[in-house]
């Protein structure tokens, strides 16, 4: 253990980070917006048969989070409300806006001349996509409370981002003595967040003869150690280290199904973002979270895929960035 | 039947031409990759099997090691690549250079970690039965192998298709034994 001076210095760097979800795309985009043409209702009375008979004869399909009416924000506006006729690209060329009313079947009165706005393309998943998309059009919004306090960066309390700091601290420590020894300076650590304790610690091995030594597969080979497996042998590299201890409650689910899926229920701390290989192999163990402190050029979890939210892969986990951020990218600055 | 993905552009026609197998080397090779998947089997491990062929020699097999080992990662291509590795150790080679000329015979679509894996060393082809529909790294659920990754080792080619079938068939044949009762067999691979 580190002094208890230190250890407390660290500890009150523990406000200059956020914890940072990484949500798939869908979540983490930038409304599109589709052109439309939407009219003022002069006549209130008129408002129901007007939506009955737009809907009819201009559905939106795909388009079912968009409120057809809207209230006036304006207060001084001479009209109370305001419809949807319909999508701009469904208006055939060479029609004037005023004549789409004007059809056979419609009965327009109390609807005033249709003008061109903005709607949005996409259901909001977020928060922040629900207030983009409300400065355009009202949508409906079904809150994931979750994503909003973590995109506020409120998900985590104190205690528990002070032990994440403890996590990532012990990660950068690895990475640090592997730097000592010529490799990466990448290091990983593998928690199990019901007992609180590092169930394996390692850090990058690849320089050599072991180019696919990645960090994060040391540590997945040092828990399958732990439980009485693993690949490799890693006495050459005393900060890469498990806990065998017998309170493995993986041990159990293994033997049960069959199914070495290792990393059930556990944490992983890595300094810097998993490549494909990497992230791909903590699908196949099944890991619960990860955190991660720097982004990597062609990381996995987030800059160039985001293999934890993959639709078709049969294991999906959450992903936060950001931890420890300066402490992680001072690792590779030198 | 063999497919070829159009992806020959992306190589160096001469580098591709020399490593370019006959048919009669595919039948001969991916054979012997079958044998290995039969040995998976035959051990309880999800039945996939890989040969990594270097100037006509074997310089690394593998099968799924994953139960045995515990590691969800023991995959047989992984497992090959370490053999390959080591293959270059003990020769004093240098694993870049072997692996440039070494091409990957394997009964299943390689996985995106695995695909990665044999981006990170040089592989520049690979030659496989059946496609991956629920991990695959060569176009099945994401195209590692050909995608712009300039961090993340060499693009590589795939030949496709060789003894699909019989591929498909030997992973039933696991996870019928798996759990009879299972609904939906389940390919992890
Ligand atoms: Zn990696
Ligand atoms: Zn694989």
């Amino acid at each position: 253990m580190e002094p208890q001076a230190k250890r407390r210095k660290e500890m009150d760097k523990c406000d200059t980070w956020d914890v940072l979800p990484v949500l798939s795309d869908e979540k983490s985009r930038d409304t599109e917006l589709l052109p439309a043409y939407a009219a003022p209702i002069i006549e209130k009375r008129e408002t129901s048969r007007l939506v009955k008979e737009l809907s009819l004869i201009y559905p939106l399909p795909g388009l079912q989070h968009i409120k057809r009416v809207r209230a006036c924000k304006d207060k001084s506006s001479p009209h109370p409300l305001e419809v949807i006729v319909c999508l701009a690209r469904d208006v055939a060329k060479g029609v004037m806006p005023a004549d789409l009313l004007r059809s056979q079947s419609f009965d327009s009165s109390g609807l005033g001349e249709p003008f061109l706005v903005e709607i949005p393309a996409n259901p909001p998943l977020t928060r922040p996509q629900f207030e983009k998309a409300s400065k355009h059009w009202p949508t409906s919004f079904h809150e994931d409370k979750q994503v909003t306090s973590a995109l506020r960066g409120q998900l985590f309390t104190a205690d528990q981002k002070a032990k994440m700091q403890d996590y990532m601290t012990a990660a950068v420590q690895a990475a640090k003595s592997g730097r000592e020894m010529g490799m990466d300076a990448v290091g990983a650590v593998i928690v199990d967040p019901e007992s609180e304790q590092i169930v394996a610690v390692g850090h990058d091995c690849k320089r050599g003869a072991q180019p696919l030594h990645h960090a994060v597969m040391v540590c997945i080979d040092l828990v399958a150690c732990g439980q009485g497996g693993g690949a490799y042998n890693y006495e050459k590299y005393p900060a890469c280290q498990f806990s065998s201890s017998d309170f493995f409650r993986n041990g159990c689910n293994s033997k049960e199904t069959g199914q070495p899926y290792i990393c059930t229920g556990y944490d992983l701390y890595v300094t810097r973002e998993p490549c494909v290989m990497c992230a791909m192999a903590l699908v196949h163990s099944r890991i619960n979270r990860v955190f991660y402190g720097a982004p990597s050029a062609d990381g996995a979890l987030g800059t160039k895929y985001k293999i934890h939210c993959q639709k078709d892969l049969n294991h999906r986990f959450e992903v936060f960035k950001a931890v420890m951020l300066n402490a992680c990218e001072a690792l590779h600055k030198k | 039947m063999i497919l070829i993905d159009m992806q020959t552009d992306r190589f160096d026609p001469e580098k591709s031409e020399f490593l370019q197998p006959s048919e009669s080397e595919i039948q001969t090779w991916m054979s012997k990759a079958f044998d290995m998947g039969i040995e998976a089997l035959e051990n309880g491990e999800v039945p996939v099997g890989c040969l990594m062929v270097y100037n006509n020699e074997i310089i690394g097999k593998g099968r799924n090691e994953v139960n045995e080992t515990k590691n969800a990662t023991r995959h047989a291509e992984m497992v090959a690549l370490d053999q390959v590795l080591d293959w270059c150790r003990v020769r004093e080679k240098d694993p870049k250079e072997v692996c440039e000329q070494t091409v990957l015979y394997v009964t299943v679509e390689p996985c995106i970690m695995c695909a990665a894996a044999l981006r990170l060393l040089y592989i520049p082809l690979v030659v496989y039965g059946c496609k991956n529909e629920r991990f695959g790294g060569c176009g099945s659920v994401l195209d590692i192998s050909s995608d712009h990754l300039p961090h993340t080792g060499t693009t590589f080619k795939c030949i496709a298709g060789n003894r699909a079938e019989e591929a498909v068939e030997m992973l039933k044949t696991f996870y019928k034994q798996e759990n009879p009762n299972a609904p939906k067999p389940k390919v992890r691979k």
